[in-house]
């Protein structure tokens, strides 16, 4: 405790508690950077880093739309889908519009323009739901992305003479590398630049004026809208950016990268809840303590598939090893669940919450809930300022 | 064992008319106030009794009872239905088969619903008219008469009435109906003259699996209607219900069989209360530990919170079922040994026959079950104390609390109650179905589906919800055109009419109109 | 936030962290070990979306396998005795979790073989890493024409990735092609003219439906196909058009596992569809699991399915005793594919032995492809491989590295809740055990 108290103040005093945040952050992303040169690891080290990644993203988009713009979807898996789907589709069979004239073969497409498309695509059909759930609020539009997701998922399954069914869909590989240790670090690379700039982008999203409208939103859509809020436009934005944004992960994981083909069980509503359970782990109002839950997560499950206790002092089991096996099963998914509970009760903020405001120096979150806002004065100005 | 023939035809028969006296009988007695209230008069109300009773049996009479209001929709709809299907059978024979325009006229509806949904309802703004339904009565109305609808609605911007729906809605439903029998005429749905039989068939499965899915769904809108949470872990409570009730059985047979020396085995009947009470306090508890809070001011924004914290309170029943009963598939034993009831194929003309139908005779039992329980949970709100309180809670809480009731009380019983529900159908489906753990996933989507459809709140909107989605599900299976593809979509179609309903009428057939 | 549920709260974090040291002391029996360990990946869906309860039924046989080895002082190498150890990977039943667990297995793990494998799609997707990196792969359950075949893997919109066989993968299950033709034939010889057919729509279904409902149209029967989507629980309004159909159908084949299969069997059995004196009822492998099967279809009897898999009354020794040990651990009968995984663990050990090493990938492929080897489910043996890379004409690419000879029967329930042991085997003629190759319902044998 008191060698505690000594640090604290000593960073207070010297560096500031912001700027030691920075520094750390800036070891973490470091760290990231050197770990594919480190030489003990093997690639799978880097393979569950790359998926850890892409689970980040995932994560931490969902964070944007559910934690800040309020914006409760379980769709998110299947906007993934729909971007890598479409990138696939096009891949494979090219572009064909017999009404208009348009037909543009598969081969002339290159695996980053279909990327592209998918993601566009993604975004089309964001903007599409996100206008049709403009009248719904809370279990209602949980409700409709529940189902808009399962429909998309049973239609890749069904229709497998065009998706190839629970087979998968491969996509056309992004990288063509064929030394695998040298493709595994681009493509760790390439997952980890993603996962920065998509964090970057968010970020600068969710502080600009943009980010205090949808929070503004999230509180209290009558009053926002009331006081000049384009409620209407900003859902709808908050639906197309996200959406492009899972969209493009989706084509890039999926062109190789992380995994060689799309299958419809990654679409899944179990698939979707883990996504949530990882962002509210992290917290649901920060986009790096999604992400970071979304990683550690991962690698808690992971890990904690044989817990084995070794037995202090030499004592063994009847069986005479000195340790103790246990296979977890289906229990870590159980305690899984029960964590999930007690941090939404007791810890709403996510559980990297404190870690979090301890580098900030303040409360973060918390401040902008309705509660605590009046005794705020920062965010007593936000009305006036945006009044217009 | 198979019953068949004369037996249930002696049933079908007594049964008519034994309902329909009761009804004849039963209806005037309801609270005379309310039947004033909607205008609705003694000899309506007889003759309503006399042909719900007769058509629906039970279900019928008991709807009637606690919700006489439906009679005149219900009338409607009915007469309407009868309309658009003798009428469209006409036209299938009028018509020629290979009118190209069809394709033409299937694309034309969504567009022209289209338009209309997004025209119309600024007409009604701009000249300051109640929009209410506009939305719903639009969308259909360019469906089923396309332009024709702006005539209808731009200029005399008439105020919209669930009558006017239901009479586009059913315009809309004969068109799709016709342009199915024109393409598709080797469809048993509309080939001559099987499809009575077969449609008659399809709507009894329907109606069979539909209330046995509305007593899930009820649990589910009970919970809405007091605490305006929607229960993302009732799934989860159904499938643990089914387990709790199949190792009640599996070990009370046991126990009983070596305390007494004798083979007992009991009857799976009996697991139904057991799974009650025990899910009823999981409920209960859970509710006083994670959702007492939020009506305490302790939680922000608490909607999100509930669906979350539900949610994984459903995962973690989920994976400790998994991780106890293991993945292997169980199943109760059978509530009755009658494998099916049959009515008999009878020979009405040289051509035309009706039947066979048959019925599996677990699933009729389940539904009685279902049905019986349904009922006891609507006498339980209307006509006792708690009951009353309940509904009161659920209709303005502060009124309610100065009243007397205690609300937090009244939530943790809406909860226990909720589950209980949901176990309850589980242990009804235990003998029905093979038991998994992940079996809650499909269930409870389409009790989604119901409340949504019946209207968020409302228990016979959720009753009369899960007999039509388990109707759309039959027929949807049983009339898609590509044969192969109806049981692989089959989950899809209940999806879609959500979907349509969230879209165009999100309080549904009976929920609360927003103000 | 205080410091305090900070503190309270990082301690929590390190201790959850803490208790995941990884490493495992085993007890020593009578025999003298070398330092060095033989590791064997199993890889096996442990999770859903995979099927779970295959998985672990694989797991338990191939850790069985390993136990017994292991109290036979391991495998001997020179001289010296190798401890067995076996590492599991769960697959998830996902192509990319499979590439994730096979990754780990070859590079964490440094395993010396894999043996396993349930889901085609994990199949298909880990074989050219295990072929890559060098590792003698004996497959246990796989079913897809292309897992192990020579030079044909097509990957939609990229050139074949392999031109020259795979070298290191084998398997012992039989490929779709194989079982297919077992029950067209035996609803052939019956004379049948119309069949409905019900496919779940997986890699499991699609093809297999495919495969046969190109096999019955060529002798000119009837086939209308059905697909449903694994979890559905009602099937009665599809079953309902069947049944309106004017053509009564002569046989129902049923493609679908799981429970899904249950329901769906049983639920025609209430309809009174099929098994009728009218129409033949015919479901798949996973029938055999009578426990299963009667607990949840009491109203299936008189059903046919195909077996894979060894027929219980041929059953050896070693399949007695397999079986003896999983009823005790699991209280149900030994599926084929445990029985698959626990020979395809002597396999690979036998055929370290022979090589005399444990870790040269060559050797061990050329042992493996010599194997002539006696287990549970009889002998094996691989006709195509690297010492006869000519597959004569006519000759499919699947039988590269392929056992031929698993046995491929069908199977008739005619007793209520009778055993799978005591079902009568109806086809093909050499392995009937009733004397008759169909036993219409409400008659006996």
């Amino acid at each position: 405790m008191a060698f505690f108290n000594r640090f604290e103040s000593y960073i207070d005093k010297n560096i500031g508690r912001r700027r030691f945040g920075y520094i750390v952050l800036g070891l973490i992303i470091l760290f990231f950077l050197w770990f594919p040169n480190d030489t003990s690891q093997s690639n799978y080290a880097k393979t569950v880093f790359i998926s850890g990644f892409f689970y980040a993203i995932m994560s931490s988009s969902w964070a944007l739309l559910a934690g800040i713009a309020g914006q409760f979807s379980f769709g998110h898996m299947a906007f993934m889908g729909i971007g890598a789907y479409v990138a696939g589709l096009i891949a494979r069979d090219g572009i064909i519009f017999a009404t208009l004239g348009i037909a543009i073969s598969p081969e002339s497409i290159s695996a980053i323009g279909s990327i592209i498309i998918g993601t566009l695509i993604a975004g089309l059909v964001g903007l599409v739901i996100g206008w049709l759930l403009l009248r719904l609020r809370s279990a209602y539009l949980a409700l409709f992305t529940i189902a808009f997701s399962e429909l998309f998922r049973i239609m890749m399954l069904t229709e497998y003479d065009y998706t190839g069914g629970s087979n998968g869909l491969s996509l056309r590989p992004l990288l063509q590398i064929t030394d695998v240790d040298a493709a595994r670090q681009v493509e760790y690379y390439l997952m980890f630049a993603l996962l920065i700039v998509c964090l970057l982008v968010m970020y600068w999203v969710a502080n600009s004026p943009v980010g205090l409208f949808l929070r503004a939103m999230r509180e209290d859509e009558d009053a926002a809208s009331a006081l000049g809020v384009n409620v209407v436009r900003y859902k709808i934005l908050v639906f197309v950016f996200t959406s492009m944004i899972v969209g493009l992960a989706g084509a890039i994981f999926y062109s190789d990268v992380g995994s060689e083909r799309i299958i419809p069980e990654q679409l899944e509503v179990l698939q979707m809840s883990l996504i949530i359970a990882y962002a509210v782990i992290g917290g649901m109002e920060s986009l790096i303590g999604a992400a970071a839950g979304a990683f550690i997560s991962r690698y808690l499950l992971e890990a904690t598939r044989e817990v084995v206790i070794a037995l202090p002092l030499g004592l063994t089991l009847p069986d005479g090893s000195g340790a103790f096996v246990w296979e977890t099963g289906a229990w870590r998914y159980a305690l899984f669940g029960v964590i999930m509970v007690f941090t939404l009760r007791y810890m709403r903020n996510g559980l990297l919450y404190p870690i979090i405001t301890w580098f900030s120096g303040r409360d973060l979150a918390m401040k902008e809930t309705v509660s605590k806002r009046k005794s705020d004065d920062e965010y007593a100005e936000l009305p006036e300022a945006e009044h217009e | 064992m198979v019953i068949q023939d004369t037996l249930f035809v002696l049933w079908l028969l007594a049964a008519g008319p034994l309902w329909a006296a009761l009804g004849m009988f039963l209806l005037p007695s309801v609270n005379q106030g309310k039947a004033e209230k909607d205008q609705i008069s003694t000899t309506t109300l007889r003759i309503a009794g006399v042909v719900a009773g007769f058509a629906l049996g039970p279900i019928g009479v008991g709807l009637f009872y606690f919700e006489p209001a439906l009679i005149r929709r219900t009338t409607l709809t009915a007469g309407i239905i009868l309309t658009v299907f003798v009428s469209s059978q006409v036209l299938v024979r009028i018509i020629n088969p290979d009118l190209p325009s069809g394709l033409w006229l299937i694309l034309a509806g969504p567009l022209w619903a289209a338009l209309a949904a997004y025209f119309l309802p600024r007409q009604y703004r701009a000249v300051e008219a109640n929009d209410q339904n506009v939305l719903t009565a639009a969308a259909l109305g360019g469906f089923a008469i396309g332009p024709l609808i702006f005539g209808l609605m731009w200029k005399n911007t008439p105020k919209i009435s669930r009558d006017w729906m239901i009479v586009l809605g059913s315009l809309g439903a004969w068109q799709i109906y016709t342009l199915f029998a024109i393409h598709n005429a080797t469809n048993p749905c509309v080939a001559a003259p099987f499809h009575i039989t077969y449609l008659t068939q399809q709507t009894a499965n329907g109606i069979v699996i539909g209330a046995i899915y509305s007593l899930m769904a009820v649990g589910l809108t009970l919970i809405y209607s007091v605490q305006g949470i929607v229960s993302f872990a009732h799934g989860q409570l159904y499938m643990v219900g089914g387990y709790f009730s199949f190792y009640f059985l599996l070990h009370g047979s046991n126990v009983l069989s070596e305390l007494t020396g004798a083979e007992i085995s009991i009857n799976p009947i009996w697991g139904i209360p057991v799974a009650a009470v025990i899910v009823f306090i999981m409920g209960a508890v859970f509710e006083r530990i994670f959702l007492k809070p939020m009506h305490e001011g302790l939680i922000e924004r608490v909607s999100e919170y509930a669906i979350l914290i539900t949610f994984g309170f459903g995962f973690f029943i989920e994976y400790t079922t998994l991780a106890i009963a293991g993945p292997f598939p169980q199943r109760a034993d059978r509530f009755i040994e009658i494998r099916r009831f049959q009515l008999a194929k009878t020979q009405i003309t040289e051509e035309f026959a009706f039947g066979p139908i048959n019925i599996i005779g677990d699933r009729a039992f389940t539904m009685v079950v279902g049905i019986v329980l349904i009922f006891a949970l609507l006498y339980f709100l209307q006509r006792t104390w708690t009951g009353r309180a309940l509904r009161a809670t659920s209709q303005d809480r502060q009124a309610a609390a100065v009243t007397g009731i205690n609300p937090t009380n009244m939530n943790t019983l809406s909860f226990g109650l909720g589950s209980m529900l949901a176990a309850m159908s589980g242990a009804a489906l235990i003998p029905i179905f093979a038991w998994v753990p992940w079996v809650g996933a499909e269930m409870v989507g389409r009790s989604y589906v119901i409340v949504v459809l019946g209207g968020l709140g409302s228990v016979p909107g959720a009753l009369l919800g899960g007999i039509i989605v388990g109707i759309v599900e039959a027929l949807g299976a049983g009339c898609h055109p590509d044969p192969s593809r109806g049981a692989a979509y089959k989950e899809a179609f209940a999806l879609v009419i959500f979907a349509l309903v969230l879209l165009l009428k999100p309080t549904g057939l009976f929920g609360r109109e927003q103000t | 936030m205080n410091r305090k549920t900070l503190f309270v709260y990082l301690g929590t974090l390190l201790a959850m962290i803490a208790l995941i040291p990884v490493g495992m002391v085993q007890a020593d029996g009578h025999c003298e070990f070398a330092d060095e360990a033989i590791t064997i990946g199993a890889l096996v869906p442990l999770s859903a979306p995979g099927s779970v309860e295959g998985g672990i039924a694989m797991q338990w046989a191939i850790e069985h396998a390993a136990s017994g080895i292991n109290a036979d002082c391991g495998i001997q190498i020179n001289g010296g005795n190798y401890r067995l150890e076996i590492v599991v990977g769960d697959s998830e039943g996902s192509p990319e979790r499979g590439q994730a667990a096979v990754e780990r297995l070859i590079l964490e793990d440094n395993v010396d073989a894999v043996v396993g494998v349930y889901h085609s799609a994990v199949g298909l997707a880990t074989m050219t890493m295990l072929d890559d990196n060098g590792i003698p792969t004996v497959f246990s359950e796989p079913w897809n024409d292309n897992v192990s075949a020579n030079g044909i893997i097509e990957y939609e919109g990229k050139p074949p990735r392999i031109e020259d066989g795979i070298d290191h993968i084998f398997r012992i299950s039989p490929a779709s092609s194989m079982v297919g033709p077992v029950v067209v034939n035996w609803l052939l010889s019956l004379g049948v003219e119309n069949v409905v057919l019900i496919a779940e729509n997986t890699d499991y279904g699609q093809p297999a439906a495919a495969d046969e409902t190109a096999r019955l149209e060529a002798a000119g029967v009837n086939v209308e196909k059905l697909d449903v989507e694994l979890g559905t629980e009602d099937f009665v309004p599809i079953l309902s058009r069947i049944q309106a159909s004017p053509e009564t159908p002569d046989a129902v084949r049923l493609l679908v596992t799981g429970e899904t299969s249950l329901n769906l069997t049983q639920q025609m059995a209430e309809l009174g569809i099929a098994p009728t004196g009218d129409t033949i009822c015919v479901t798949n492998q996973y029938a055999f699991n009578s426990d299963t099967y009667w607990g949840t279809v009491p109203d299936g009897n008189y059903c046919a399915f195909n077996r894979v898999g060894i027929i219980p009354s041929l059953f050896n020794d070693l399949g007695t005793e397999l079986n003896a040990a999983f009823e005790e651990a699991w209280g149900k009968l030994v599926p084929s594919y445990a029985m698959a995984s626990y020979d395809a663990v002597h396999i690979i050990a036998n055929a370290m032995e022979q090589a005399g090493s444990y870790s040269d990938a060559a050797t061990i492929v050329a042992a493996i492809e010599a194997t002539d080897l006696e287990l549970s489910q009889g002998r094996y043996y691989f006709d195509y491989g690297s010492h006869n890379p000519d597959l004569p004409e006519g000759t499919p690419a699947f039988m590269w590295h392929q056992w031929p000879d698993p046995i491929v029967t069908v199977m008739q329930y005619f007793e209520q809740d009778q055993s799978a042991l005591n079902a009568a085997v109806v086809y093909p003629e050499v392995y009937q055990t009733h004397g008759s190759s169909y036993i219409v319902p409400g008659t006996s044998p």
